[in-house]
């Protein structure tokens, strides 16, 4: 896995913040349609990315 | 900017240029709509394929323990893609999969540089289909190879579990994963070389096409006067080039880029266990 640099690990942490976005993002947007309220967006949005990054942390952070 | 752009809407220059610029056009309008499918981007496919297949089977062919120069050459492109990608990534398993890299990895190259070149000057993979298809088939590729690895059940529970989530925290991890993986993954490939080409070739198209409007203009338009319209012209054809020559670095990268994503992605997929 050497050579490539970080290119290709850039890119699969790229799609785990983006994926946590999108599905607690998108749980959050169908709790507030559903309930009527606003604040499950956020909600989503913050617990998605801590959840990125904490995956973040747990696939590529022990290597080192 | 607006009162420059305004007049000159519906110009037979096709200015501005736009998403409409990459509109298809059918082959043989003759034959009605039911031909419509075969329209110049896909004949253009169709030809970087054939460009492929004939320059590899060229290169195979005559094959010489001492390489002559032709033999070199296609020695040293596939010891490139073997040895920088697929070895490098793959690892021991990486014979395998070499075929389908090399030809990934020539086929878009290919395609992008037809966006260079004057007989089509259009990069295939700037129509997001095009882009679209090719992620499929990696898709299919990477998944089918760890699913013949592992077997669907436990190959699913490699690719949504990471090592190292405590229980606790596997119901909000899981549907992370999977999402990551198995939708965002290919998306964000197909995306990643649709919109660098597709970016490319417009500035492009801004700058030949409105250079050229600028260039033979004979009236004052917006109150500039013609000589300075000439001018600005002939900066912008100059600067296209400029242009040109960062859209065949991109054209290379990306080719590059998508191989070894794919590289990546096998890899992971069949990865032993760490």
């Amino acid at each position: 896995m050497s050579g490539q640099g970080g290119a290709d690990q850039g890119y699969r942490i790229l799609s785990i913040m983006i994926a946590g976005l999108l599905a607690y993002g998108t749980l959050g947007w169908l709790l507030d349609r559903w309930l009527g309220t606003a604040w499950f967006l956020p909600i989503g949005l913050i617990v998605g990315v801590a959840l990125g990054i904490y995956l973040v942390v747990v696939k590529f952070g022990r290597s080192q | 900017m607006v009162p420059l752009l305004i007049p000159m809407e519906g110009d037979e220059h096709g200015w501005p240029p736009g998403v409409h610029s990459f509109d298809s056009r059918p082959l043989f309008p003759a034959l009605g709509p039911e031909w419509g499918w075969l329209n110049n981007h896909l004949i253009q496919a169709i030809i970087g394929a054939a460009v492929v297949i004939g320059f590899w089977l060229w290169m195979a062919r005559g094959q010489q323990v001492v390489p002559g120069r032709k033999q070199f050459l296609g020695e040293s492109l596939y010891n490139l893609l073997r040895n920088s990608i697929a070895r490098d990534i793959l690892g021991h398993d990486f014979r395998k999969f070499l075929p389908y890299l090399v030809a990934l990895f020539s086929f878009i190259l290919v395609n992008n540089l037809f966006g260079q070149l004057f007989l089509f000057m259009f990069p295939t993979f700037s129509k997001i289909g095009y882009a679209y298809g090719l992620a499929i088939l990696s898709y299919i590729v990477y998944n089918a190879a760890g699913i013949a690895k592992y077997g669907f059940g436990s190959y699913m529970r490699r690719m949504t579990l990471p090592e190292g989530v405590p229980v606790a925290l596997w119901p909000l991890i899981i549907p992370l994963e999977f999402l990551s993986n198995f939708i965002v993954r290919p998306v964000t490939l197909a995306m990643r070389l649709f919109g660098n080409l597709f970016a490319g070739h417009l500035v492009i198209m801004v700058f030949v096409v409105g250079g050229s409007m600028l260039l033979t203009m004979t009236e004052p338009t917006a109150g500039f006067p013609v000589p300075l319209l000439n001018t600005a012209g002939v900066v912008s054809l100059l600067f296209s080039l400029a242009i040109f020559a960062l859209e065949i670095l991109v054209a290379i990268l990306q080719a590059y880029i998508f191989t070894v994503l794919t590289a990546q992605y096998i890899s992971s997929a069949i990865a032993e266990e760490h």
